[in-house]
């Protein structure tokens, strides 16, 4: 009985969020918030992949957006190159460059730890953004791709707002029950041991050397797949998408929502999301206040939104 | 490569690496003493910038503020340390990611202030000509900013070498508890260092402004840019900030020429390769910060 | 079991081995002793495969494993318990011998829960050494006794032939060294052990050999009788240490 609460609340939840343009159409600005929503459900996902690395496997990553930008370079090419917008292959195509991209970097970055680590990796992901950049023909270097379809599958066609974030929506769910799948299963509860002790996980016999290569392949695919998503969100993919100033966005987003917790870093996602565009339409300095709640998040509140919660509940437990 | 061509690009090269090994010298320095990698240094470069544009603009005049800019962005490092930073002794992680927050907040603020356009400030005059080299005119800017950086190398070795601070730091760089065992005053010294290094990444910036000019978005390419110079050359060592300098500027001036569609890759391409081989960059001392 | 032949290890000037040689049998139980600076974590961190002798070569069941990592080390079938302990602080102890269980069954299994045959295990061990009501408990909050009993489990999760134990009994109040003396004496006979201890009544209660270290070198070797009575170890060692 238990269990069946809250399982149902997450389905009810699901068909809530998949639904959303439909119940809101009543809603003035209905069309606008149908497309923050998206936005912030793209973040998210990059941000759930992120937490792969940072959380469950303690691996700071500074360098993730490359993984994501790879992936929506590659979705939007694939379609173009091979004049086929489905979206199976998109998504492929998305998952498996941003992987593999994800093991020629994890290969290298996997060997530092701490402060190195969150320096290679953003070194690392200066160089695929400068390779972006430079690939004129391949990716339109400063330009961007503009003019990226939005797939189709089987028939159906992904082009309207509402088709589309109910596209971002499913996806969304699938990665989040993945997740969840992932952090309770043996491979999971391995990446937490080897954050919290690697030298012990050795002695027990753990290659953690491969096992953080498999976490940093794993999130960097999820990246690629939202990378895919927001290339067809806004029809466009840039070096923006592999910038650093993705990178942390994803960060931060994945530290004040709360490291470590399933919804913290889509609770996260919402709120920088919220505050670089909502907020800015009625107060000028918004990245500042995101840039000082992010301050004051790591000085006093480290657990994020989600720990706190946590933290809270616990109390009026006892 | 005709040898004038050669010529001029490798005072190119020397003047960037001049100007990297002023921005660098105080990440490296803040890293040496509290092991901490300050992501906003940037953005204090990018401050610096700003307030030589401001005085510019007020006064007319460049020299100026050589001292100003400084100043204020080292006041700022002076508040941040005790403020923000203290309160994080001893989580390294931690305090790394708090400086990115303070850069955020830096890079939005002058943003508002300043706008999203690009400015620039002239050469100073005096400074504004060129001289003859090996048949090319090359820009005497460009050489002051070598014997800038020449005199600065120099006076922070005298510092570093022959004061008591000079010892401090060099302690400090190598065990930072000990000495506070040993009865120095950490906080005041952790302060001190962070202002100092954050007034020189200023400094950096009012050196830069008339050649680079100054646009939202300057923090990044500095910081990433000092970042390779300290991790190449040396974490935590102001002659590892210079070694670095010295290979990582001539480096991306001969790149941009020789193969300009692979320099920038190449920049960090170098800077992986170090960070595998030795993670402490060529000539650091290092310790490994959780 | 054990065989290291010449074992040497330098610290830039400072000589920590200077030509070990020594020969555990299987099933036996050694331990190596000697006073601070002799060498004893040094040589114990060359076994364990977290450092590599600057010359000589060690073997486990005959195979050359002077080169292999821990992780290795581990999968053939040694097994260690740390100094200062190494355990998952914000895990339970449950939690804790479940992942020491897991690295036999291999992690890669990204959708399977931890299957109940594992819990089962890290149970039945948590048992054996005497935790068994404290399974649920953080591991951060367990008495030094306690996390040194964990670290036992974890160790004996392995299902190691050969298991090293550095200086099992380190901090412990008299009632836990003798539970942790007589959890180690009752393990089985066939599982070979080496012990690097100060506690000489623990020594002389669990060793069938002893081999003593000083200044990287070993001074004396043999049985527990043989060794006490050697005049050079009680000069050195014995004669230091109150009984």
């Amino acid at each position: 009985m238990r269990r069946i609460v809250p399982i149902g609340a997450a389905l009810i939840a699901a068909a809530a969020l998949v639904t959303f343009p439909t119940w809101s159409s009543g809603w003035e600005s209905s069309r606008y918030a149908t497309t923050i929503l998206r936005d912030m459900l793209v973040l998210a996902i990059l941000a759930l992949s992120l937490d792969l690395l940072v959380g469950s496997a303690g691996l700071p990553s500074l360098g993730h957006a490359a993984f994501f930008g790879g992936g929506g370079y590659a979705a939007a090419i694939a379609a173009q190159r091979l004049a086929n917008d489905d979206l199976l292959l998109g998504l492929g195509a998305a998952a498996l460059v941003a992987a593999f991209l994800a093991l020629v970097i994890g290969v290298f970055a996997v060997r530092a730890a701490g402060i190195f680590f969150l320096m290679l990796t953003l070194a690392f992901a200066q160089m695929v953004f400068a390779l972006a950049f430079q690939a004129t023909d391949i990716t339109g270097g400063s330009n961007g791709l503009s003019g990226v379809h939005r797939p189709t599958l089987l028939g159906l066609d992904f082009n309207a707002p509402d088709a589309l974030f109910q596209l971002v929506a499913a996806v969304f769910l699938i990665v989040v029950a993945l997740m969840w799948r992932i952090r309770s299963s043996t491979y999971g509860r391995a990446l937490v041991g080897l954050r919290e002790n690697e030298r012990r996980m050795r002695a027990l016999g753990y290659d953690t050397t491969r096992l953080k290569l498999s976490a940093f392949v794993l999130a960097g695919a999820i990246a690629g797949v939202g990378g895919a998503l927001s290339g067809w969100s806004l029809r466009f993919v840039s070096t923006n998408d592999v910038g650093v100033a993705r990178s942390v966005e994803a960060f931060v987003a994945v530290l004040i929502g709360g490291t470590s917790t399933l919804l913290g870093p889509v609770v996260g996602a919402f709120v920088v999301l919220y505050l670089e565009r909502v907020l800015p339409s009625a107060i000028p300095f918004a990245e500042t206040v995101l840039g000082v709640v992010f301050i004051v998040f790591v000085l006093a509140a480290r657990q994020g939104i989600v720990g706190l919660a946590r933290t809270a509940y616990e109390r009026v437990r006892t | 490569m005709s040898p004038e061509v050669a010529v001029l690009q490798a005072l190119n090269g020397i003047s960037f690496g001049a100007l990297l090994f002023i921005l660098a010298a105080g990440l490296s320095l803040i890293f040496g003493m509290m092991d901490v990698v300050n992501l906003a240094h940037g953005a204090f470069y990018m401050l610096g910038a700003y307030v030589t544009l401001t005085i510019v603009q007020r006064t007319g005049q460049f020299w100026p503020a050589l001292l100003v800019a400084p100043l204020v962005v080292g006041l700022l490092g002076l508040a941040i340390e005790p403020i923000l930073l203290r309160r994080l002794r001893g989580r390294h992680l931690d305090q790394v990611l708090l400086t990115i927050g303070v850069s955020l907040v830096i890079a939005d603020l002058v943003g508002l202030t300043f706008g999203r356009e690009i400015h620039s400030v002239p050469l100073p005059p005096g400074l504004d000509s060129s001289i003859a080299v090996l048949g090319g005119d090359y820009p005497v800017y460009r050489l002051f900013v070598i014997a800038f950086g020449a005199a600065l190398a120099a006076l922070l070795a005298v510092i570093h070498r022959r004061t008591q601070l000079g010892a401090l730091i060099r302690a400090g760089v190598g065990d930072a508890p000990m000495l506070s065992a040993l009865g120095v005053d950490i906080d005041r010294l952790f302060a001190t260092t962070f202002a100092f290094g954050a007034a020189l990444a200023g400094l950096a910036g009012v050196i830069a402004a008339p050649v680079f000019g100054i646009f939202p978005g300057m923090d990044v390419d500095a910081l990433i840019y000092s970042l390779i110079v300290v991790v190449v050359g040396g974490l935590g060592t102001l002659s590892g900030a210079l070694v670095g300098a010295g290979l990582v500027g001539p480096a991306d001036t001969f790149g941009k020429v020789l193969f300009p569609e692979f320099a920038l890759a190449l920049i960090f391409a170098i800077m992986a390769f170090v960070l595998l081989l030795r993670p402490t960059g060529l000539l650091g001392r290092a310790r490994i910060a959780r | 079991m054990i065989e290291t032949r010449d074992l040497r290890r330098e610290f830039g000037g400072i000589t920590a081995l200077a030509g070990v040689s020594l020969t555990v049998a299987d099933g036996e139980r050694r331990a190596i002793i000697g006073p601070n600076g002799a060498g004893k974590t040094t040589l114990f961190n060359i076994l364990t495969g977290e450092l590599e002798p600057t010359s000589g070569e060690v073997s486990i069941a005959g195979e050359d494993v002077t080169r292999r990592r821990p992780h290795e080390l581990a999968r053939r079938g040694l097994a260690r318990m740390y100094q200062r302990n190494e355990l998952f602080d914000p895990l339970s102890a449950r939690e804790n011998v479940a992942l020491a269980v897991g690295a036999v069954t291999g992690p890669y299994r990204p959708f399977t829960s931890p299957p109940a045959r594992d819990l089962d295990a890290a149970d039945a061990l948590l048992d054996r050494v005497g935790l068994t009501d404290r399974r649920g408990a953080l591991a951060k909050v367990l008495s030094h006794g306690e996390r040194r009993q964990l670290e036992l489990a974890l160790a004996l999760a392995q299902r190691p032939r050969l298991l090293l134990l550095d200086e099992p009994t380190a901090g412990m109040s008299p009632a836990e060294t003798a539970r942790i003396t007589e959890l180690i004496d009752s393990l089985d006979r066939a599982l070979t052990i080496v012990i690097v201890e100060h506690d000489m009544d623990v020594v002389f209660r669990l060793a069938e050999r002893i081999t003593v270290l000083h200044e990287g070198r070993i001074i004396a070797e043999g049985t527990p009788a043989e060794v006490r009575a050697d005049t050079q170890v009680n000069e050195v060692y014995l004669g230091k240490v109150v009984a």
